[in-house]
């Protein structure tokens, strides 16, 4: 592929380029939930895989689960391993706001953010004692805590201990919403339309306005974390990442940004939870054991520490990945079958594999790529 | 009084059952077995810390493979327990340095991170070809030692496997410390954990030792999963659960050093096993030995013997 001339930052020519991907983006964004709401299927080397528009909704929420992670580890360099442990108070404490007070669901966050950021604030005290892979390790065994904790006999009338809480309230569309007429008029449109059902049932129509609440939820987590990462704040976490003590000789509250990145992890983490119980209208204690504690974390260096996209790509990677590792059924290309943990031992090499290929995560692979194809030359500030 | 009457009733205490002695002495006797095991995988754990400066997470897996190694050797060959045990140590030792050699030495050294997700890949991998190959059936491996107990106080037994557990471990600890101190492989493999560089500008062949780090860790978590194998019984998870535990014991005992993981693994079985009987929290056997690690890593953040790091501005 020939690269495109080189165009400077901030010219009309960049803008416009930007203004175009921004809308590719946007248009497929749109497009997906539309093209697999009857799930999508290939057959692959003589195996079949999903692409469902369950999957996709899940891998957002745990996108905005990486996006929080990001804050602590990705940015200011706290290694924390339980993650999990906010995403499940969130996830609980929406269950139990919608059950026990019928408050709706986007309503909850309105507790879970400034409730987790608390909890967060109060999580990251200890931090600024313990630092690297001994808070690793301690945070990773608070993550492995967490289920014990929902089971407590204290709690198990609330939480529902080990059963899990069914969430009674379903996710209905807004009559008002044209999700049904979309689809007809999608499928209006010759080629792709094709694959566009004429018309949506009820569940898909439920399905599809599931998707478009938690894309809205995490975009608008997104745009705030970005430019929280892209002010001060970010810049004196990067600065603590890079050097403390040159962060702090600089002027840089440790003390301050380290509970308050702590702080704000934790509530894009509870945001991450309450999606996730949107999604799918039921939460259980194992679901936030050290396993999801595990998964964020390879989400967060499979995709990339400390840059935005890492997190999308991130949340793709442990939805699917997984998924898909535990839907192979025979061996590629052959008709022996695989019975057994196959899935889990293919799951284990495609990790080992990926973080080898990809060390400093997908966003930068990504980024040496777009730089290749569509290089932008940075101008001086001011000029 | 009816103060602490009432905070003891909270935590469902009745004080008859803190002065049985008996109960005590038994706890703390398994507290002691539960330890050496958790103190012996945390001792691998500090070996790879030590080398190369992170956690293998798949510490654990290996020492899976090995204790099946002796299941296979001792169980379905009729070798004794003890030779069987040696024999997969050895084995163990030998897929460690190719681990070592294929996945970890193509990374830098200083990159961690991946390393991390690459161990984490590797702990998937390997529990799985256990699952596949032996399948998911709970056996169970005799243990090294005879059964009995040569001391009884009602119910509280000082059986031999105890002794036994707690003999290895001290052992293990006498034998690496007098490997690393003594012998030239001890030494190169102390440059090689003090500054990488500088070690191989002296001449040191790092990779080797790095190996030898890997094959010493992995025998000594074989040799630990040896131990914890006849208390539970033998299935693919059974490691996950003692990492777990090992990890805690590592990072209260100070990551890099061999006492504090042998310390550190005692404290953690103890505080689980007491803490959990007296104030009645078999729910929260892992919570209480999370708050231990806490107040113990506030005070000293670098665990109990851990050497802090000092920094060059």
């Amino acid at each position: 592929m020939r690269a495109m001339g080189v165009v400077a930052a901030g010219s009309r020519r960049h803008r416009r380029r930007q203004i175009i991907g921004w809308a590719l983006f946007a248009a497929v964004a749109v497009l997906i939930p539309f093209l697999i709401a009857d799930t999508y299927s290939p057959t692959i080397l003589g195996n079949r895989y999903t692409v469902g528009l369950g999957n996709l909704s899940q891998s957002i929420a745990l996108m905005v689960a990486i996006l929080g992670l990001n804050i602590a580890t990705g940015y200011s360099g706290q290694l924390s391993l339980g993650h999990s442990f906010f995403v499940g108070s969130g996830a609980y404490l929406t269950a139990v706001l919608v059950n026990e007070f019928h408050w709706s669901y986007l309503a909850t966050l309105g507790v879970v953010v400034p409730g987790l950021f608390g909890f967060g604030v109060l999580f990251g005290l200890p931090a600024l004692r313990i630092q690297g892979l001994y808070l690793g390790l301690l945070t990773f065994a608070v993550a492995a805590v967490f289920p014990s904790l929902i089971r407590l006999d204290e709690v198990a009338d609330r939480t529902g201990g080990s059963n899990g809480l069914l969430i009674d309230s379903d996710l209905t569309p807004p009559t008002w919403a044209p999700l049904d007429a979309t689809a007809g008029w999608l499928h209006a449109i010759p080629g792709v339309g094709s694959r566009v059902p004429d018309g949506l049932t009820g569940r898909q129509e439920e399905a599809v306005y599931k998707y478009f609440l938690l894309v809205m939820v995490a975009m608008v987590c997104f745009w705030l974390v970005r430019n929280i990462v892209a002010g001060r704040v970010g810049r004196a976490l990067v600065a603590i990442r890079d050097n403390e003590l040159g962060a702090a000789a600089n002027g840089v509250n440790l003390a301050a940004y380290k509970t308050l990145s702590f702080g704000i992890s934790a509530a894009v983490g509870g945001v991450a939870g309450t999606m996730l119980t949107m999604h799918s209208g039921f939460v259980g204690p194992d679901e936030f054991g050290f396993s999801m504690a595990i998964l964020l974390i390879v989400g967060l260096i499979v995709g990339g520490a400390g840059t935005l996209h890492g997190a999308v790509a991130g949340g793709l990677a442990i939805q699917f990945v997984p998924h898909w590792s535990s839907q192979t059924q025979t061996l590629p290309g052959t008709d022996v079958a695989l019975e057994g943990p196959y899935g889990t031992a293919i799951l284990g090499g495609l990790w080992s594999a990926i973080s080898s290929a990809l060390p400093g995560g997908a966003a930068h692979w990504f980024r040496r790529i777009k730089a290749r194809l569509m290089p932008v030359a940075p101008q001086p500030p001011g000029s | 009084m009816p103060v602490l009457a009432s905070v003891l009733g909270v935590f469902d205490i009745t004080l008859d059952k803190l002065s049985d002695g008996e109960l005590w002495l038994a706890q703390f006797f398994r507290g002691l077995s539960d330890g050496a095991t958790y103190a012996s995988v945390a001792l691998a754990l500090v070996m790879i810390y030590k080398s190369t400066g992170f956690i293998n997470f798949a510490q654990g897996s290996l020492a899976l493979l090995g204790v099946y190694l002796a299941y296979v050797l001792s169980v379905e060959q009729g070798l004794p327990v003890a030779v069987a045990v040696v024999c997969a140590m050895a084995a163990s030792s030998a897929v460690a340095m190719l681990v070592e050699r294929v996945l970890i030495r193509p990374f830098p050294p200083d990159h961690a991170l991946p390393l991390v997700i690459v161990t984490l890949g590797l702990l998937l991998i390997i529990d799985s070809a256990v699952g596949i190959v032996w399948g998911f059936r709970t056996r169970s491996l005799p243990s090294m030692f005879p059964s009995g107990a040569p001391i009884e106080w009602g119910i509280a037994q000082l059986t031999w496997r105890t002794i036994g557990n707690l003999g290895t471990v001290f052992a293990v600890v006498g034998l690496l410390y007098l490997l690393l101190s003594r012998t030239k492989a001890g030494l190169a493999f102390r440059a090689v954990s003090s500054n990488l560089e500088s070690a191989r500008l002296v001449g040191i062949r790092v990779g080797p030792t790095l190996g030898f780090g890997w094959a010493l860790a992995a025998a000594i978590g074989t040799l630990g999963g040896a131990l914890v194998v006849p208390d539970l019984l033998l299935e693919p998870s059974i490691m996950l659960r003692v990492l777990i535990f090992s990890l805690a014991a590592a990072a209260l005992g100070g990551l890099d050093s061999l006492v504090g993981a042998v310390i550190g693994g005692l404290a953690v079985g103890l505080a689980r096993n007491l803490l959990v009987t007296f104030l009645d929290l078999s729910e929260l056997a892992l919570a209480t030995a999370v708050a231990v690690i806490l107040v113990v890593l506030l005070v000293r953040p670098t665990g109990l013997f851990g050497s802090a790091r000092v920094e060059r501005v």
